[in-house]
């Protein structure tokens, strides 16, 4: 009896957790593409327009961010102007959740056939790495750590905090922006 | 490990062995086809290996209603919609490639027309598009190494759009491998050298990248075992029939193995090197494994140390301290690869290839970081990791 009321509100809760990360990480990603140069430099070789999606299947969370021209991202919330160059799917929401809750690193995800891309590999190697700098932004070093393969060695402490609080800040306007136009 | 998952697929039946390609009639039967096209390239077909198919074929009553010999080392959308209209024109049922990894590829891109229909390959690139089996394919290797008679995915450049186009389906894949050994036989030194070390990449690889799984692993120690023990028979003695089988048996059991479990950063550095300095990918393979594997080691050290036991034996295996395999696995890989210079001057460092510049080093790097296998390497790469292990791996 227990389990059947507990259930339904794990799995509400996951959702929850599921579309707020990726808002968090919509958000992020237009912030990190403005501030860190490693960032920019990766989004730069996208071409101009490419839009970017990571969703849950078959139907669930989304975040798609498009990159605008000179290496810098817009959060477009969860729905697209246009079909998307880029899909990386999870393919089920305890999935998403694993790797959204830092349990499992994204090239494990992959590796253990987690998610499947839709688009060109090339531009999924490279939006990969630009989510495992993201990650190791707006994590604490521990959790980071576990979250990507390697914690970047050229993100030295200074940098790291400077940077992570102007994410935040950015994060946090971003937000307080979206609020104020809804 | 409380996170590890893995999945592994492969529904090819795979007829081996003497006598081989006698069976293709009665399999063919066995999926109602009838009027079979083979798709091969001039180079099979000037070493008489289609004589033995058709031969095959004939004597149990089953007529080859097309061949088509036209395949070229890079096959292109054009290629295929001409053999698709062949394959229309002349009504027949199913394919038959018989070749290396450019055959194989073509005729996946052909069945998926012919099953499909249309003329326009484009509207079926990327992951999982197809929907449906495709019509009765079966694939006879001529090279050991590719694997792709057991790989679901293809690979054709679109000449009008300069561009090369994935595709990417578990209905790609061959109702039946037929691996004959009259296949290889004539495979002439150098190639038979550097496929088998593509084998030896493709099981080295799926067995320690991250993707490596329990299944994948039986398949890649048993195909490093068979490398290992028959390639330098086979380099002193060509028409060991026996040795050949068993390199092309490796070829097919490490494509089983990479094709569940993926390859890594020697991968994505030999297709880099191959599209900008057209050097082979075999050639490739065999050039960057141990210097990849140098730069893997700490985090391959358990997995890279059993492997000792297959490249070099129980004995040595046994003598070898457990601190020490993983060393001595790669020091066994440097062996084989001196012996096959010897042999037939198989290149071990880019300097030795002629073909390529030092200043290219750079080009590659960046575009080794793109590639997909790198995705699957178990270090993360940076441009400076990849520009080091070129360095290396110049002189
Ligand atoms: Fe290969």
């Amino acid at each position: 009896m227990l389990t059947k009321r507990i259930q339904p509100m794990i799995f509400q809760a996951r959702r929850l957790y599921v579309e707020v990360m990726f808002q968090v990480m919509g958000r992020a990603l237009q912030a990190v593409s403005e501030v860190d140069k490693t960032v920019n430099k990766e989004a730069a070789a996208l071409p101009d327009g490419f839009l970017f999606e990571m969703m849950v299947m078959p139907d669930g969370a989304r975040l798609i961010v498009e990159h605008t021209g000179l290496g810098r991202f817009k959060y477009h919330g969860d729905s697209a102007p246009r079909p998307v160059d880029l899909s990386i799917q999870f393919k089920h929401i305890a999935h998403a959740f694993l790797v959204l809750s830092f349990q499992e690193k994204t090239s494990v995800a992959f590796a253990n056939d987690r998610m499947l891309v839709d688009g060109d590999i090339s531009y999924a190697v490279r939006m990969t790495r630009v989510l495992n700098r993201l990650e190791s932004f707006i994590l604490p070093k521990l959790i980071a750590e576990r979250a990507v393969k390697e914690y970047p060695a050229d993100l030295g402490l200074p940098e790291k905090l400077i940077s992570a609080a102007r994410i935040y800040l950015k994060v946090a306007t971003n937000f307080v922006e979206t609020v104020r136009a809804s | 490990m409380t996170n590890k998952y893995y999945e592994f697929f492969c529904p090819v039946k795979v007829i081996a062995g003497k006598s081989a390609l006698e069976h293709i009639p009665y399999e063919l039967t066995g999926l109602a086809a009838k009027r079979p096209m083979i798709v091969t390239d001039k180079g099979v077909r000037a070493a008489g290996l289609l004589d033995p198919v058709i031969a095959a074929c004939e004597e149990s009553g089953l007529e080859i209603v097309s061949i088509y010999d036209d395949v070229p080392p890079d096959s292109s959308t054009s290629v295929v919609r001409d053999i698709a209209g062949v394959y229309r024109q002349e009504k027949c049922d199913s394919i038959i490639a018989v070749g290396g990894g450019s055959a194989i590829d073509t005729g996946k891109a052909v069945n998926i027309l012919v099953s499909e229909g249309g003329n326009d390959l484009s509207k079926y690139t990327g992951a999982g598009v197809l929907k449906h089996p495709l019509k009765p394919f079966f694939v006879v290797p001529t090279t050991a190494g590719t694997g792709s008679e057991v790989t679901a995915v293809a690979v054709i450049t679109d000449e009008s759009k300069g561009v090369k186009l994935p595709f990417s389906s578990s209905f790609l894949l061959p109702n039946a491998a037929i691996i004959d050994p009259r296949m290889t036989l004539t495979l002439p030194a150098h190639i038979t050298a550097a496929t088998a070390m593509d084998a030896m990449t493709h099981a080295t690889e799926a067995f320690t990248c991250m993707a490596k799984n329990p299944l994948s692993d039986a398949y890649a120690t048993a195909a490093i075992k068979k490398i290992s023990q028959s390639l330098l028979q086979v380099m002193d003695n060509p028409k060991d029939a026996e040795g050949r089988l068993e390199l092309a048996q490796a070829s097919t059991m490490a494509g089983i193995a990479f094709s569940n479990s993926m390859v890594g950063l020697v991968h994505a550095l030999g297709h880099a090197t191959g599209a900008i300095c057209h050097l082979p990918h075999g050639l490739c393979m065999s050039l960057y494994l141990p210097y990849v594997l140098e730069f893997n080691l700490e985090d391959i050290r358990e997995p890279l140390g059993e492997l000792l036991l297959y490249l070099e034996g129980p004995e040595v295996y046994a003598n070898t301290p457990a601190s020490r395999r993983a060393e001595a696995s790669i020091s066994a890989i440097r062996k084989l690869r001196d012996q096959l210079y010897r042999h037939c001057k198989l290149p071990r460092t880019l300097k030795e290839t002629g073909k390529v510049d030092e200043a290219q080093l750079d080009q590659i790097a960046e575009m080794a970081l793109d590639d997909g296998s790198i995705m699957f390497n178990p270090k993360e790469v940076t441009l400076d990791d990849a520009k080091a292990v070129l360095r290396r791996a110049w002189a």
